[in-house]
């Protein structure tokens, strides 16, 4: 999350409207979910993987990164479409085997189902992996606003988003504290310790929550938390990148 | 602009303290002062910042700005923050928002400033305190000493007239602790009144004009630094080692 966090404030685009990279990211995942198919799937995920490395200049394999541990869990979710259990061999299959009084097998059906869900899904992870790295949380909360969200739900998502931070650097702190002391040398003690570190990360919460309140108060705030709006450019290449990923998947859907 | 911050004989209890924070405090300052807060631990030190930024409401006495009580309603509270600001001992209990010139503009937006003039509070700011460059920066990015000029930014974005410092210099190094004094340096020279809590008495000894202690929720000494440091027997009820 810290990786996705730094490149999001440390590329090409960060000031480019998070309106075109959000509409470029969700154009990309409605296609590949509405065009449904694995070809389509994979071309969305190659338009998220050009736009991040060709235009934010994010690194390739940080980016790679970031889509694998996606696939991997795809990947995962998709083994069970693909691969059927049944308690006598299967009529038509590509390939079964049997593990004890079970058959699992799987035929061509079940496989292409498969890659088309694996395909569509990982399409629409690859968009949203391009908007994460490539937008700050704090710009996707100010594009929102100009949604019209609910403000206390973006006054929520402001402060729950900073005080990831505070609280990770708090848990970091404790952790050390107990590891010198032994915290952690044994399973059992590593139990404890961990329990102890959520009741107390639990109580400092609730404490900076008061001290952060008697801070906005000392400000002047009252009800929302209002903060400048962020001044974005407008970069045409987004039109064109847009333009070309629908004509390309389109015309992916059509021939394939 | 000299305006002048007075506790007429405030009394506070926190809610199930069987001992008062504050006991009859009374207290005054005017335009340009250096003042030096010291006390022990416990001694009501921060409840007194809080009560003249209008967090707590005394339960007697009064605050007054320019002569005038402190209503706690929303037109004088908005009056007094406007012109009395807090930067508070640990600054990620004061940055709230992921962007530092985001954070630096709630002051002023909440003052009723329109957007451009909240932009230049926030260059203003900024400047004075040295971080133009950090402006485009998350938060939790900085290091402690650029999070303590980011939330003393935050507080000078509104224009204040005194600012009170409440422990603000705890925990930064020697080369932090001088770029933030050169800060207060810069709003003494423009004619602010800076109020700063703290335990370093050699920082008090040097860089103050008046020295105010309190012990126990009671104010015992306003003093010149001069007169104060010069009573062995006022220092040593703070610092034992100055025996």
């Amino acid at each position: 999350m810290m990786h996705v966090d730094t490149y999001a404030y440390a590329n090409r685009i960060r000031a480019v409207d998070p309106a075109h990279k959000a509409i470029l990211a969700v154009l990309r995942r409605v296609l590949s979910l509405v065009l449904d198919r694995p070809a389509t799937g994979l071309l969305a995920a190659l338009w998220a993987a050009g736009l991040a490395l060709g235009w934010a200049g994010l690194p390739g394999r940080a980016f790679a990164r970031v889509v694998l541990a996606e696939t991997t869990f795809i990947v995962l979710g998709v083994v069970g479409v693909a691969i059927s259990v049944a308690g006598a061999p299967p009529a038509v299959a590509v390939w079964y085997g049997r593990v004890g009084p079970w058959y699992l097998s799987f035929s061509s059906g079940s496989l292409y189902l498969a890659a088309r869900l694996a395909a569509r899904a990982l399409g629409g992870a690859a968009a949203l992996s391009f908007l994460a790295m490539s937008t700050p949380m704090t710009d996707l909360i100010n594009l929102l606003r100009r949604l019209h969200l609910p403000e206390l739900l973006l006054d929520l998502m402001t402060v729950s988003y900073r005080y990831i931070f505070v609280l990770l650097e708090s848990m970091q702190r404790m952790v050390v504290a107990q590891e010198s002391r032994s915290g952690y040398s044994s399973l059992r003690c590593s139990m404890r310790s961990a329990a102890q570190v959520g009741t107390l990360l639990f109580l400092e919460s609730w404490q900076r929550s008061r001290r952060l309140d008697t801070a906005l108060e000392s400000r002047g705030g009252a009800d929302h938390l209002r903060v400048l709006p962020r001044e974005y450019l407008s970069d045409r290449r987004s039109y064109v990148f847009g333009a070309a990923i629908l004509a390309s998947m389109i015309l992916v859907r059509l021939l394939l | 602009m000299t305006v002048e911050l007075e506790l007429r004989s405030v009394t506070y209890h926190y809610p199930g303290q069987s001992q008062p924070a504050l006991k009859d405090v009374t207290l005054g300052t005017s335009g340009g002062r250096r003042i030096a807060l010291l006390g022990r631990n416990g001694s009501g030190k921060s409840t007194l910042l809080l009560a003249c930024n209008g967090i707590v409401r005394p339960q007697s006495g009064g605050v007054y700005l320019d002569c005038r009580p402190v209503a706690y309603d929303h037109a004088s509270l908005c009056r007094l923050r406007r012109t009395v600001g807090v930067v508070f001992q640990n600054p990620d209990d004061q940055l709230f928002s992921a962007s530092v010139a985001e954070d630096i503009s709630f002051g002023p937006l909440n003052l009723g400033l329109s957007d451009g003039e909240a932009r230049d509070r926030v260059a203003t700011a900024a400047e004075l305190c040295e971080i133009t460059h950090l402006l485009d920066k998350p938060t939790h990015a900085l290091s402690g000493g650029e999070k303590t000029r980011v939330a003393l930014a935050g507080v000078l974005a509104m224009d204040v007239e005194i600012l009170i410092a409440d422990e603000a210099l705890a925990g930064l190094d020697p080369w932090m602790r001088h770029q933030v004094m050169e800060i207060f340096d810069k709003l003494s020279a423009q004619g602010k009144t800076i109020v700063l809590a703290t335990h370093d008495i050699g920082l008090a000894r040097a860089w103050a004009d008046t020295v105010v202690l309190m012990e126990g929720g009671t104010v015992c000494a306003v003093q010149p630094a001069a007169v104060f440091f010069a009573n062995p027997g006022l220092v040593a009820r703070i610092n034992p080692f100055d025996l």
